[in-house]
């Protein structure tokens, strides 16, 4: 009852932050709202018992991701005046009600395709118990450091190149010597 | 199932009783309905101790520092002034609770929210004593670090919202600064979970022993060095002087929460004072043995064996002398804290930055590399059974 209580509870922040989101005019407060959505992914992945995943959900995107948000719609300012000074809207329109109709009715169309094919998948699964708790850290390392050590070390490249890359952005410009 | 306060007091008969009580009440097993209560309970009590504590902070922070000045300190409300801080409170909540006109106002709201929950949420692992610890998760000390840093989009958002040119510019100051020592913080305790073997704080403590020799502190020299640099982050991640440029009052006024009246200024300034607790209570679990006690006198088996006392009740007296010592070692690092900041000047932005960047997060990452070292080397034993017993016999501690 714990676990189903704490799954609804998690869902409804899932969901809810997230079409806040969408409906929210403010981006600062979409950041918000965005926060609480991540947090209740983290809740989600806690209920499975994925205990390192919900951590990390809340390090990576409620500590990381949510204040570099934060920052870039600060530094990059918002001006009241939708049209810039070459005559183009400056944020471009999210549709009209045709093509956000066409568009729900494509995704429901998708998500039903998508369904039938996992409907096999999902018929089949028995639900297993939730296993005590077990550390699921040590798994996860031995994993990431086996079978997939070439995702592992990609993803390592990925960021050292984006580390220098900021490095060398950041870096005040030398005056050429004459 | 994690070891918790309620699997802790499970194990005694009164605890028993009310579960055979409430199932006969009920008709069905009840032992999580009173496990539930139980927890709500601690959990209670741990939020208002911890409250009373920042309260006392506040305190200490006034009369150590007119200690260093030669002052006498708040001495009139209590007895040696010790009741300024409830007077505090009560006049924080008499003031009028303004929120300005330009201001974002839901945001203004949330943002002393967001530091509170963030800190409160910590305290969930913070290990008292064996027994008394709310949730010993597998992944403790990363749920702690994750939690945290919601302090910083808290203050973040508090110096945003309030639409204040000092409160923006302590905004900013405070998130980049806080995302910027989290890595040398989160790298001094990658390091001792690398020693340790496990993320959970009971795994952490359990490495280490109740003497200073057995201490996490004294295992390696790099370990040594890991604390300085634990030490110095995390007064920067808690925008503690001399990195309390947040809240700088000779250039900001006060920094992100210079908009902020009555109860929510104090939401920020409490969240601040029990994130030092949290902060020093993790340092202490790190590195100077946590709650252990010499001798083994924690688990209370030597008054069962000795005096032949009641295997509660010897537990229970174990446990307490486990809070003691607990509570004793981050106190005095509370001390320490304060003592610094009143002895400190403030480092300018750019020697901030310098300092993280350059010197703890490289000296953070040769610690990391140090020790796996020293572990593959030596095999886990601490410097102190390699000086003084031979290496076949080593480990143990």
């Amino acid at each position: 009852m714990f676990a189903n209580t704490l799954f609804l509870l998690s869902a409804a922040l899932t969901v809810g932050g997230a079409f806040a989101v969408l409906w929210s005019k403010n981006l600062m407060h979409a950041c918000i709202y965005l926060l609480a959505s991540f947090f209740g992914v983290a809740g989600l992945y806690a209920v499975i018992g994925a205990d390192f995943l919900a951590a990390t959900q809340m390090v990576v995107y409620a500590g990381g991701v949510v204040i570099l948000m934060l920052f870039s719609v600060m530094l990059t300012g918002g001006s009241s005046e939708k049209i810039n000074r070459f005559g183009l809207e400056k944020i471009p329109a999210m549709g009209n009600k045709k093509t956000l109709f066409a568009a729900g009715f494509a995704s429901f169309v998708a998500a039903l395709i998508v369904l039938k094919i996992l409907a096999q998948f999902i018929k089949h699964y028995d639900a297993t118990p939730m296993t005590a708790n077990l550390p699921t850290v040590e798994r996860i390392g031995v994993v990431l450091a086996t079978d997939h050590i070439l995702a592992f070390e990609i993803s390592s490249v990925l960021l050292l190149g984006a580390l220098i890359g900021a490095a060398v952005i950041s870096r005040p410009r030398r005056e050429k010597n004459d | 199932m994690n070891s918790t306060v309620a699997s802790y007091f499970a194990q005694s008969k009164e605890f028993q009783a009310v579960v055979v009580f409430f199932t006969d009440l009920f008709g069905f097993d009840a032992t999580s309905f009173v496990s539930f209560l139980l927890f709500g309970a601690v959990a209670t009590i741990i939020v208002g101790a911890m409250a009373t504590i920042g309260g006392l902070g506040t305190y200490a922070e006034r009369k150590i520092s007119a200690d260093l000045q030669m002052r006498h300190g708040p001495n009139r409300v209590g007895p040696y002034g010790l009741l300024q801080f409830l007077a505090d409170g009560v006049k924080m909540i008499m003031k009028e609770d303004i929120t300005p006109k330009a201001a974002d106002s839901f945001i203004f709201l949330i943002a002393p929210l967001l530091c509170l929950v963030g800190v409160f949420a910590t305290l969930a692992v913070i290990p008292y004593s064996s027994g008394f610890i709310l949730s010993d998760l597998n992944v403790g000390i990363f749920y702690l670090v994750g939690m945290a840093s919601l302090v910083g989009v808290g203050i973040f958002l508090g110096g945003y919202a309030s639409n204040s040119k000092w409160a923006m510019l302590g905004g900013m100051r405070g998130a980049s600064q806080i995302i910027s020592y989290e890595i040398p913080v989160t790298l001094s305790i990658l390091a001792i979970v690398l020693l340790a073997g496990g993320m959970s704080m009971g795994t952490l403590i359990s490495s280490q022993g109740g003497m200073p020799h057995e201490w996490n502190l004294f295992h390696n020299p790099f370990a040594f060095i890991g604390f300085f640099v634990y030490f110095i982050a995390a007064l920067a991640e808690t925008n503690r002087a001399p990195f309390d440029l947040p809240e700088a009052e000779s250039e900001l006024v006060s920094g992100y929460h210079t908009e902020y009246t009555g109860m929510r200024f104090a939401f920020f300034a409490l969240a601040e004072y029990i994130e030092v607790f949290v902060v020093c209570a993790v340092a202490v679990a790190l590195f100077l043995g946590g709650y252990k006690v010499p001798f083994e006198l924690g688990s209370g088996q030597i008054f069962i064996d000795k005096i032949g006392m009641d295997a509660m009740i010897a537990k229970n007296i174990g446990n307490f002398l486990e809070i003691g010592s607990f509570m004793t070692k981050t106190l005095a690092l509370y001390y320490v804290v304060i003592w610094v900041r009143w002895s400190l000047p403030r480092l300018r932005v750019d020697q901030l930055m310098t300092l993280c960047w350059k010197y703890l997060t490289p000296i953070a990452l040769f610690n990391l590399v140090g020790i796996a070292v020293w572990m593959w080397l030596f095999d886990g034993a601490s410097l102190f059974t390699l000086i003084f017993h031979s290496t076949g016999s080593a480990g143990g501690h």
